[in-house]
């Protein structure tokens, strides 16, 4: 699987030079525009060739700077709740360019005709150096020049401040220095835009120590916040067109069901409603969306499917996976961690802990469910408005399932529900729906997607089950470690309405894949307990559930959602280790600082060692017991090292053994990602992911029979409410020296489960191995 | 045919009475506060006030609120300047007390369901300015069709607002 830390080999320069000023549009702004043959690797030929595309290689494309000395950014990311683009963003090329965050009045995130480098919404800070901050430290250098040029100046002699350049007892600002000229500066740029990974910005421009920070560090707020508050935003779920069309699918009867025949509308009761057929696809149109949904109401009822019984029934799940799925076909992965010899050592372990660890799929589970508006032109052009977190890889699906090229494709970007990943590769379910909507009907068709279709149609977090062996030494330290990661492929990226209309859409998951939408189970949990000895890890993959048996090549279809696979591989680590702990005698939080040489882990750590006021003692407590209508506390601890970030948290749980209720009281996390860009956000990002986190743990479990979903509603998938919601501390460690920001979106919403299980063992003396910890199987697991 | 007042502007619209009024508001009035989250009352992301009232626009039918006081999230800064009698002039450069301190605590993410929070925030604070944790958490959890529910996870922050709102309504500003 390609990773975004993957840096770039090459290091071109920016090449600068500049003709008269082109008047475009009244404004005022700095062009950069590609000069002579440029080193450029991957697709960006292709990119750049497009229509309807910007010029990656150009630096205006990325950046402008108007004559009155405010600036204009743009990214492909698209916002999803982190504020990166609105916050951090901003910081970090205010940062770089030396002006003031205020100056950078404009953020164009997401448009795939104005914005060059396409991607996903995650990873914004790039492993400290997303694409927006080395075309900032780019322009900053051209400018420089240009500066030294105009003050006579040599440039090692200038010195900026609030985008004013000085030296030498002259000064110029930005805007005096680029008024009436256009510059010409290329920015080197590798990748495939359409791609999940989009482009990247190559090369080593000189960056701002981060000794002279003065923006990067600050609690900046979002400037999209008041207008989604004073309801002044406009939504993906608010864009209307002239003679627009509402939709309603209905979606096949099961998840391997072919079409029989398409209900006919009542005309008697909804006149102005439309069925549209295509292959197994159907949907209903009408002028009127309450029309609509009454009308695709009363079509569902009369469309007949096929049966299909393909699944194996969440009951049965685990035993599916582990006897049934074909783990042989898909190469096994080892990670770069394993070292050692860990077989004799486990073999004449005297002290050993050997547990099998399952995980449910989860839903992203958005609360608006997914919409999107199309409108196909009479000339072939498409334009969908829609929320997502791919827009450019989404143009590429769908001018792949149309036969044309992504020239013809513009994706407009709008504010919508988070949906947690869902889309980061291409689409999340209305976009293609409402294209061969429109497509069909000739006018702009907007679809809505229903509760129920969002809970069934949409893809899941992978389901998962992980085997673990440790083996202690005699001095209780663990001498050899092996886990083995088993997980159906956690990533399709074939949009639904394209698959179920029969149209060409990329493979499903298979072995061999030249994106990550492959059968191949990545080791996505860094390693950290480096001073032991033997570790094997292994990751072991399979095909999706149900996906070679449908008829649609559906099955349960899955995709990454926040902390993507590492979710699955970090919680029985971690319960393990705590595990682990408790054979040896030791405290988990003391036991797990024995088995580390990183500081930063330690750091954590003992972070939430002091914030939470931990009792520093073995697991379970001696007065551990399983029984009993009194509320029985317990702590458990878990870490996890996320894209540069190290991660500790702690949960202090309340459990009813007579009920199984699990509440937790206090939860304690401690982030050290690096630089903190924006305290305040961060700390929001962080405390939103501590909530989904206990919901993971406690909560959610998508139930389904061996025909498809059967968790529909709010009720049937419950998330956390207002009373849920733990005493959360959050501490949060600014680390300068590390050099480099890490991310703060991902991460917390996977450490609650393994911390709240060892907390569980801690309170009663009993470790439950499967989530979601939810009170019906607490009850039964307790009386085990 | 049915009347409708909403923020205060009487509107004839023609639409069936069993329209949900969610429809009517997004589509007839062009009033998008109110998101469509689930059409079962089970989320708050549609809420307005109907009488004051918290109430589920995606399942309420126009019918049944034909001449009551609907208020959407628009309408909060004309209902704030009403009740503290402020100029046309002022009314137009505020926002609700509770839209307010939603921006100081930076309270959304995504903020998909904020506009039933601070709907059941605005309920909550004019018949309790001065509200504890827990009546918060009740009131949120407890007091509608079903919990507010926000899919990314900003409880916390939503508290922090409502206490935060309960001090500037408290200062009268």
């Amino acid at each position: 699987m390609a990773t975004m830390s993957e840096r770039p080999a090459n290091s071109v320069g920016p090449t600068l030079s500049r003709r008269q000023f082109v008047k475009a549009g009244g404004a005022l702004f700095v062009t950069f525009g590609l000069v002579g043959p440029q080193v450029l690797k991957g697709a960006t030929e292709k990119a750049t060739a497009l229509k309807n595309t910007l010029d990656p290689t150009l630096g205006s494309s990325w950046i402008e700077i108007h004559a009155d000395n405010t600036v204009l950014i743009r990214t492909g990311k698209s916002d999803f709740g982190q504020g990166s683009t609105f916050t951090a963003y901003r910081q970090i090329v205010a940062e770089e360019l030396s002006v003031p965050f205020d100056a950078i009045t404009t953020v164009i995130a997401g448009h795939t005709d104005r914005t060059p480098d396409g991607s996903g919404a995650f990873d914004f800070l790039g492993h400290g150096t997303p694409n927006i901050r080395k075309a900032a430290a780019y322009t900053y250098q051209a400018l420089l020049d240009l500066g030294s040029e105009k003050l006579k100046v040599p440039k090692d002699k200038l010195s900026v401040e609030d985008g004013v350049i000085s030296g030498g007892g002259k000064s110029i600002s930005y805007g005096d220095l680029v008024k009436n000229q256009e510059l010409k500066l290329t920015i080197p740029v590798k990748g495939d835009l359409t791609s999940i990974f989009g482009l990247t910005i190559d090369g080593d421009p000189p960056m701002k120590p981060v000794s002279q920070y003065k923006i990067i560090g600050k609690s900046f707020k979002n400037s999209v916040t008041s207008s989604k508050v004073a309801a002044k935003e406009t939504w993906a779920t608010d864009v209307r067109l002239p003679g627009m069309l509402h939709a309603r699918i209905v979606h096949p009867k099961t998840l391997g069901s072919t079409l029989i025949s398409a209900g006919k509308v009542d005309k008697a009761k909804f006149p102005n409603s439309q069925v549209i057929v295509k292959g197994n696809l159907v949907g209903v149109v009408a002028p009127n969306e309450w029309e609509a949904i009454q009308a695709a109401d009363q079509v569902a009822a009369d469309t007949k499917w096929t049966a299909w019984k393909g699944l194996p029934g969440n009951a049965k799940l685990y035993k599916h996976l582990r006897e049934e799925a074909d783990w042989t076909t898909t190469p096994v992965q080892k990670s770069d961690a394993s070292k050692g010899d860990v077989g004799p050592v486990l073999a004449s372990a005297t002290k050993k802990h050997s547990a099998t660890y399952q995980l449910s799929y989860m839903k992203h589970a958005p609360i608006g469910p997914t919409m999107a508006l199309a409108d196909v032109k009479s000339d072939g052009m498409v334009h969908i408005y829609t929320h997502n977190q791919n827009l450019q890889a989404l143009r590429g699906e769908i001018a792949m399932m149309l036969g044309t090229t992504p020239d013809h494709v513009i994706v407009h970007s709008y504010p919508g529900p988070g949906h947690y990943g869902r889309s980061n590769g291409g689409n999340a379910g209305a976009e293609d729906e409402a294209v061969l909507l429109s497509q069909a009907v000739g006018k702009p068709v907007r679809v809505q997607w229903m509760r129920a279709d969002d809970m069934q149609w949409s893809t899941q977090a992978a389901a998962a089950y992980s085997d673990v062996q440790i083996a202690l030494d005699d001095k209780g330290k663990m001498a050899a470690y092996q886990i083995d990661h088993y997980m159906p492929a956690m990533q399709d990226d074939r949009p639904i309405g394209a698959v179920l209309a029969g149209l060409p859409t990329m493979p499903a998951p298979q072995v061999k894949s030249d994106s990550v939408t492959s059968t191949v189970n990545g080791i996505e949990d860094p390693w950290v307990y480096k001073p032991v000895a033997n570790v094997i890890e292994n990751g072991h993959g399979t095909f999706q559930v149900g996906q070679k048996d449908s008829p649609l090549a559906v099955g349960l279809r899955d995709h990454s959602m926040r902390t993507p696979g590492q979710f699955q591989q970090n919680y029985p680590r971690e319960l393990a280790i705590s595990e682990a702990a408790a054979l040896a005698g030791v405290d988990a939080i003391q036991f797990r600082i024995d088995h580390l040489s990183e500081e930063r882990a330690i750091g954590v750590l003992k972070a939430v060692q002091d914030a939470s006021g931990w009792d520093t003692r073995p697991s379970p407590r001696r007065d551990a017991a399983a029984t009993g209508s009194d509320p029985l506390r317990g702590r458990g601890v878990s870490l996890m090292l996320r894209s540069g970030t190290y991660w500790a948290c702690t949960c202090h749980i309340a459990v009813t053994p007579s009920t199984g209720k699990v509440v937790v009281e206090k939860y304690t996390i401690a982030v050290d990602p690096g630089i903190i860009v924006n305290p305040a956000q961060l700390k929001r990002q962080v405390e939103g992911g501590a909530v989904m986190g206990v919901s993971h743990a406690l909560f959610e479990e998508v139930m389904f029979d061996e025909s498809g979903i059967t968790t529909d509603d709010w009720t049937s998938y419950p998330i956390p409410t207002m009373a849920d919601v733990p005493e959360i501390k959050v501490v949060l460690i600014n680390n300068p020296k590390v050099g480099a920001y890490g991310g703060g979106s991902e991460a917390a919403n996977a450490l609650a489960a393994p911390a709240i299980a060892a907390a569980l063992q801690d309170a009663t003396g009993k470790v439950m191995r499967r989530l979601p910890m939810k009170p019906a199987y607490v009850l039964e697991f307790l009386k085990t | 045919m049915v009347t409708l007042n909403v923020n205060g502007v009487r509107h004839e619209v023609q639409a069936s009475g069993d329209t949900p009024l969610l429809y009517v508001l997004r589509n007839d009035l062009q009033l998008i506060g109110p998101q469509f989250g689930c059409g079962l009352a089970q989320c708050g992301a549609c809420s307005v006030l109907v009488d004051g009232k918290e109430s589920r626009s995606c399942v309420t039918s126009i019918s049944d609120v034909a001449n009551h006081e609907i208020v959407t999230l628009e309408g909060l800064p004309a209902r704030w300047a009403k009740q503290k009698g402020l100029s046309a002039e002022q009314a137009n450069n505020t926002l609700h007390p509770v839209q307010q301190a939603w921006i100081e605590e930076q309270t959304p993410q995504c903020g998909f369901c904020q506009n039933g929070m601070m709907i059941k925030a605005t309920e909550l604070l004019e018949s309790n300015p001065n509200p504890s944790l827990a009546q918060i958490k009740d009131a949120f959890t407890n007091s509608g069709p079903s919990p507010n529910l926000c899919r990314c996870g900003t409880y916390l922050a939503i508290i922090q607002a409502v206490q935060n709102a309960a001090t500037i309504m408290a200062k009268g500003r």
